[in-house]
C-alpha cells in the first residue's frame, strides 16, 4: 500500500472544534504543514473559522486573519499588497473559506481577484451547504441532496464553479479529498510554486449536514472519487486539464456514495438515474477536456498565462512593484 | 493608553493563545485502542505461528528477523513450506478480496534462504540441569526436542531407525521434499545440542517406565507405524506390499520389486505417494478409493499433479474380492455412496447397486493409514482406542510420560505433529518445574474481513509457485512443487493484509483529526487529552489493528 507522505511540523494542534470525525482537521493539517511558516491566512466564516480560532485560542501556528463572509479574496488580495509593500513578496497568503463563501456570497470578491490574477492560494472546503448554521442550501448543493432548506431534495444542480474559475485562465485550478492526502499535499506543493491566482476545491463530507457516520467522512469522501461524482482534477491555465483520481471503471455507479449518506435517502430510483445521468454527464465531459490537446490553437510559451502579469518563480522576484501581480495592467498598488 | 477591555476568560486560556488548553477529550463516548489480535491464520495454524509478524519482516526485506520469528514455532520452515497442508491459506481473509495469500510458498522462501545462508539456531542462553527423553525422532519428537533445547534443558532423543525424521524421512518421497532440506533443518537441531540415540528403540512399558524414572519427563511421540488393514484382503499373499514398506524402500533407492501394474487402495497423502512413487518408477498405477474425487483425504493439489501424471483414478468404489490368475490379479469392484462420520477416519459406505466392474493389476498396495502401536506400552499407560489417550496438555495416564504426534492423535499431518510438540514441551517444561499445567492454546476470536479496509489492498492475484514440467517430472524424483523467486516472493509478501498486526503505516496517525495520535518507540499511543472517540482511526486501519471500546466514565 501506498503510505502518506508528509512532514507534520506541528503548524496545526488539538484543540480545535471541528465535529468529532470530521475530516476538514485532517485536510487543513495536511495544508498547513505543506505551506509552512511563512504565510499568512484569511479566513472567512464558516467551520474553518471555528476550526482555526475561537479567539484568544489558535490552533494555527501561523498568523490567521479573520474577514467577512464576502471578503476572504480581496482582503486576501491586501495581505498581499501589504507584504510586497513591505517587501516580504514570498510570504504565501492563502484563505480558508467554505462553500457558500466561494459558491455565492464571496464570488464576487473571488472572481475580481482570479481576474487581477492575485497572487493568492485560495482553498475552498466544499461541504455542500452552510452547514455551519445548520444546513442550508447553497449553489454547491448537488441536484436532488436534501438540506435544511431544500428538505424534499435540491431541484438545481450544482454550481460548476471550477469551470468559472478555469474561464478566468488563472494559472492553477484543482480539486482535492481528504481521502487522497499524498494527492492533496502534492497540489499545495504545486500551488505554493505556482505565482497567480491558485484554487483548490477540498470535498469535506458534513457528517451532521449530509448524515454521515462519525467514522465516515473519509470513506464517504473516498466514494466520491471514485464513483466519479468528485474526481480530481488539475486545470493549469485555464485549459489544461490532468485528471488525478475519478471513477474506476465505466460502470462504477454512485449508489454506493449515496447510501454513506442520509441527505440522499428520500431519492427513488427515477431520482437516482437522473442525479447518476447528471455525474455522467460531468464525468464525460471531463475526460473529453482532459483528453483535448494542451492548449490547442492559443500561442505564447505559456498560452494561459495572463499577458505579462506573472513574473518568473516566486524566489527569484525583487521585492517591490514588479512582483505585484497584475501590476503591469495598472491595477496593482503604486510604489511608495 | 486604556487597553480594551478583553472577554473574561481564565488566564491560562488568555496566555496560553493556544487550543492545546481546550481538552476536546471531554467529547468522548467511545475510545480507540490499539490491539494485537489473532490473524485467521494463526488460529488456523497446526503450531499457531505469527504469520503476519513474519510476513511483515520479509515485506521489509528483513529475511534473517522473519526467518527467527518462523522459527520460534516452527523449526522445520522449509520443510513445511514444502509439504504443510496450509489450513493457514484457506483461513487467509484475502481470500474474499482476491486470492488468498501464497503463505506455504513463502514460508519455503524464508526456510530455503536460511538454508542457503547457513543460518544456524541460537545456543539456549542459560543451561538447565533438568533432563527430558523423547522417544521417537520424527517430526512432533524433533519439535519438542528443539523447543526444550532452547529453553536450555538436557534432552536425549531415542530413535529406532538408523537416521532422524520419522514419516519425513521414510514416508514422504522426494519429488515432495529433497532429503538435502530434511537433513539440513534436522541437523540445525542437533547442532543445539541434542543426545541423539540411533537405532534404540524403548521396545516395552519396562524400558518405558526405566526412562521416566531417570528422566524429568519423557516425551512419546512414535508415530503411527501399523498398516491399517484392508478387511478380506489376504497380506500373506506375494502380491500384497505395505504401503509404508514401499515408501520406505523407494525412499532410502532401493524399490520394491513388483509387476507393472499397480492398484492403490486408499486416496489419502500416503496412497498419492505411493501412486506417484510408482509412476516415477514406470508403472501403469491406479488409484481405488472409497470417497468420491472431490472428497478424496489428500490435499488437492497432490490428486491434481497425480491426475497431471498419468495416473487412473478409480472413485467412489471399493474392492470386493480378488482373484489372482496366470496372467495377474482381477480386482472386483463395485461403487459405493461414501459418507463421512462424525469423527475424522469415521465413515460408512453403502453399495449403489451399478453393476460390478474388475480392475486388472499384478500387485495391490493398499494404503489406507496407518495405527499406532500401543500394545508394548499397555503396562504402563492404560491405552483404550486407536490412540493414547492425553488430556489437552498431552499427559497420558502414566504420570510423568506426555505424548504427542500420530501415537496421540487422529490429526495426522506433518505440522500437526510439529504443533503438538511444540505444546508438549511448554506442558513438560511446567511438569518438571512444578507450575500448573496450561492446558492447550486457543487463540481466540480472530480478526474478521470485514474490519479490512480493502481500500488500502489493490487487488492482485497470488504469487503461486510454478511445477517442474511433467516430462521431467516422470524421469526422476526432482521436485514438483518450485520455489518463488525472491522478487515474486517480496511481492507476495506485500499482499499480506497483517490481518490484526499493526504494520506502522501512520494512518492512525495522519488521518486523526484531532492528531490524537502520537508516535511512540513501541507504535503508536492516544493522547486522550484530545481524542473525541470519532473511530476514523479504526475506520483508515488497513490492518484492524484498532478497535474501539465504550468509555467507561471517570
Amino acid at each position: 500500500m501506498e503510505n502518506i507522505d508528509y512532514e507534520d511540523n506541528g503548524f496545526f494542534h488539538s484543540g480545535h472544534v471541528a465535529c468529532a470525525g470530521c475530516s476538514e482537521p485532517v485536510a487543513v493539517r495536511v495544508i498547513l504543514n505543506a505551506i509552512g511558516e511563512d504565510a499568512i491566512g484569511v479566513v472567512s466564516p464558516s467551520c474553518s473559522a471555528m476550526i482555526c480560532g475561537g479567539f484568544p485560542m489558535s490552533t494555527v501556528k501561523v498568523p490567521m486573519f479573520h474577514t467577512t463572509l464576502e471578503s476572504a479574496a480581496a482582503s486576501a488580495s491586501g495581505v498581499k499588497r501589504a507584504l510586497i509593500a513591505r517587501k516580504k513578496p514570498e510570504t504565501t497568503v492563502f484563505c480558508f473559506v467554505g462553500d457558500g463563501g466561494t459558491y455565492d456570497i464571496g464570488l464576487q470578491a473571488l472572481s475580481s481577484a482570479a481576474e487581477r490574477n492575485e497572487d493568492i492560494l485560495y482553498i475552498c472546503f466544499d461541504n455542500e451547504g452552510y452547514m455551519n448554521t445548520g444546513g442550508q442550501k447553497s449553489s454547491s448543493t448537488p441536484l436532488g441532496a436534501a438540506t435544511g432548506s431544500t428538505p424534499s431534495g435540491k431541484t438545481t444542480r450544482k454550481k460548476n464553479v471550477i469551470e468559472m474559475l478555469a474561464a478566468h485562465r488563472i494559472p492553477y485550478v484543482a480539486t482535492a479529498s481528504p481521502s487522497h492526502l499524498n494527492d492533496l499535499r502534492a497540489k499545495i506543493d504545486k500551488a505554493k510554486r505556482i505565482r497567480g491566482t491558485k484554487v483548490i476545491i477540498v470535498l469535506i463530507p458534513c457528517l451532521p449536514g449530509w448524515g454521515v457516520a462519525d467514522d465516515g467522512a473519509v470513506r464517504t469522501a473516498r466514494k466520491a472519487v471514485d464513483a466519479g461524482v468528485f474526481p480530481l482534477f488539475e486545470i493549469e491555465d485555464g485549459v489544461s486539464y490532468r485528471i488525478n483520481a475519478g471513477r474506476k471503471d465505466a460502470s462504477e455507479r454512485i449508489e454506493g456514495y449515496l447510501e454513506e449518506q442520509q441527505r440522499y435517502r428520500h431519492l427513488d430510483a427515477r431520482q437516482v438515474a437522473e442525479l447518476q445521468a447528471e455525474i455522467d454527464f460531468q464525468w464525460d465531459r471531463l475526460r473529453q477536456r482532459a483528453a483535448a490537446p494542451e492548449r490547442g490553437g492559443l500561442t505564447g510559451a505559456r498560452a494561459g498565462e495572463p499577458p505579462s502579469c506573472a513574473g518568473p518563480s516566486a524566489g527569484s522576484v525583487p521585492a517591490g512593484a514588479a512582483a505585484v501581480p497584475g501590476a503591469a495592467r495598472g491595477c496593482g498598488p503604486r510604489p511608495g | 493608553m486604556n487597553s480594551p477591555s478583553l472577554p473574561t476568560v481564565s488566564p491560562s486560556l488568555w496566555t496560553t493563545r493556544s487550543s492545546l488548553a481546550r481538552k476536546t477529550g471531554t467529547w468522548r463516548a467511545a475510545a480507540p485502542e490499539y490491539r494485537l489480535s489473532p490473524a485467521p491464520c494463526l488460529a488456523a495454524c497446526p503450531v499457531n505461528a505469527r504469520i503476519a509478524e513474519w510476513i511483515g519482516e520479509l515485506r521489509k526485506q528483513n529475511l534473517r528477523r522473519a526467518w527467527e520469528v518462523l522459527v520460534e514455532n516452527n523449526p522445520f520452515p522449509a520443510i513445511a513450506g514444502r509439504i504443510c497442508h496450509h489450513p493457514c491459506e484457506s483461513a487467509c481473509n484475502r481470500q474474499f478480496h482476491d486470492e488468498a495469500l501464497s503463505i506455504c510458498a513463502l514460508e519455503r522462501f524464508a526456510g530455503d534462504t536460511a538454508l542457503a545462508e547457513g543460518w544456524r539456531f541460537e545456543k539456549p542462553a542459560a543451561e538447565r540441569s533438568e533432563r527430558f527423553a523423547i522417544v521417537g525422532g520424527g517430526p512432533a519428537g524433533l519439535s519438542a526436542a528443539y523447543q526444550l533445547r532452547r529453553r536450555g534443558f538436557q534432552v536425549t532423543l531415542f530413535e529406532s531407525k538408523p537416521q532422524l525424521g520419522g514419516l519425513l524421512r521414510y514416508g514422504i518421497p522426494d519429488y515432495r521434499l529433497d532429503k538435502a532440506v530434511l537433513d539440513g533443518e534436522i541437523a540445525r537441531i542437533v547442532d543445539l545440542g541434542i543426545d541423539v540415540r540411533l537405532g534404540r528403540a524403548i521396545e516395552d512399558a519396562e524400558a518405558l517406565k526405566a526412562l521416566r524414572d531417570s528422566h524429568g519427563a519423557v516425551y512419546l511421540a512414535t508415530g503411527a507405524s501399523l498398516a491399517k488393514r484392508v478387511p478380506g484382503l489376504d497380506y500373506a499373499a506375494p502380491w500384497i506390499i505395505d504401503s509404508a514398506d514401499y515408501l520406505a524402500a523407494a525412499n532410502s533407492g532401493s524399490p520394491a520389486r513388483c509387476g507393472e501394474r499397480l492398484v492403490v487402495i486408499g486416496g489419502g497423502s500416503a496412497a498419492m505417494d505411493v501412486a506417484r512413487t510408482a509412476r516415477r518408477l514406470g508403472k501403469q498405477v491406479t488409484v481405488l478409493a472409497l470417497e468420491p474425487e472431490n472428497r478424496l483425504p489428500a490435499q488437492r493439489v497432490e490428486v491434481d499433479e497425480a491426475m497431471e501424471e498419468g495416473i487412473t483414478f478409480v472413485c467412489g468404489a471399493m474392492m470386493r474380492s480378488v482373484e489372482a490368475g496366470a496372467t495377474g490379479l482381477r480386482l472386483r469392484c463395485e461403487r459405493v455412496d461414501f459418507k463421512p462420520g462424525e469423527k475424522r477416519g469415521e465413515f460408512t459406505v453403502t453399495p449403489i447397486g451399478d453393476p460390478a466392474f474388475a480392475l486388472d493389476a499384478d500387485v495391490i498396495v493398499p494404503s489406507i493409514g496407518q495405527n499406532a502401536d500401543l500394545g508394548r506400552w499397555r503396562a504402563l499407560i492404560g491405552a483404550e482406542g486407536a490412540v493414547l489417550g492425553t488430556d489437552r496438555s498431552w499427559r497420558t495416564s502414566a504420570p510423568g510420560i506426555f505424548a504427542g504426534g500420530d501415537v496421540a492423535s487422529m490429526d495426522r499431518f506433518v505440522t500437526q505433529a510439529v504443533g503438538m510438540g511444540k505444546q508438549a514441551a511448554a506442558e513438560m517444561a511446567r511438569f518438571v518445574l512444578g507450575e500448573a499445567a496450561g492446558g492447550g492454546f486457543a487463540a481466540g476470536a480472530t480478526l474478521p474481513f470485514a474490519d479490512i479496509n480493502t481500500n488500502y489492498h489493490p487487488r492482485a492475484g497470488r504469487n503461486a509457485p510454478a511445477s517442474t514440467a511433467l516430462e521431467e517430472r516422470l524421469r526422476g524424483f526432482a521436485e514438483v512443487q518450485r520455489p518463488l523467486a525472491r522478487e515474486a516472493a517480496l511481492d507476495e509478501a506485500r499482499r499480506c493484509f497483517s490481518c490484526g498486526t499493526c504494520t506502522y503505516c501512520d494512518n492512525c496517525f495522519y488521518y486523526c483529526p484531532d492528531m490524537a495520535i502520537a508516535r511512540t518507540d513501541s507504535g503508536y499511543a492516544v493522547k486522550y487529552d484530545y481524542c473525541k472517540g470519532c473511530g476514523l482511526c479504526v475506520e483508515e486501519c488497513p490492518t484492524g489493528s484498532i478497535v474501539m471500546r465504550n468509555e467507561t466514565m471517570l
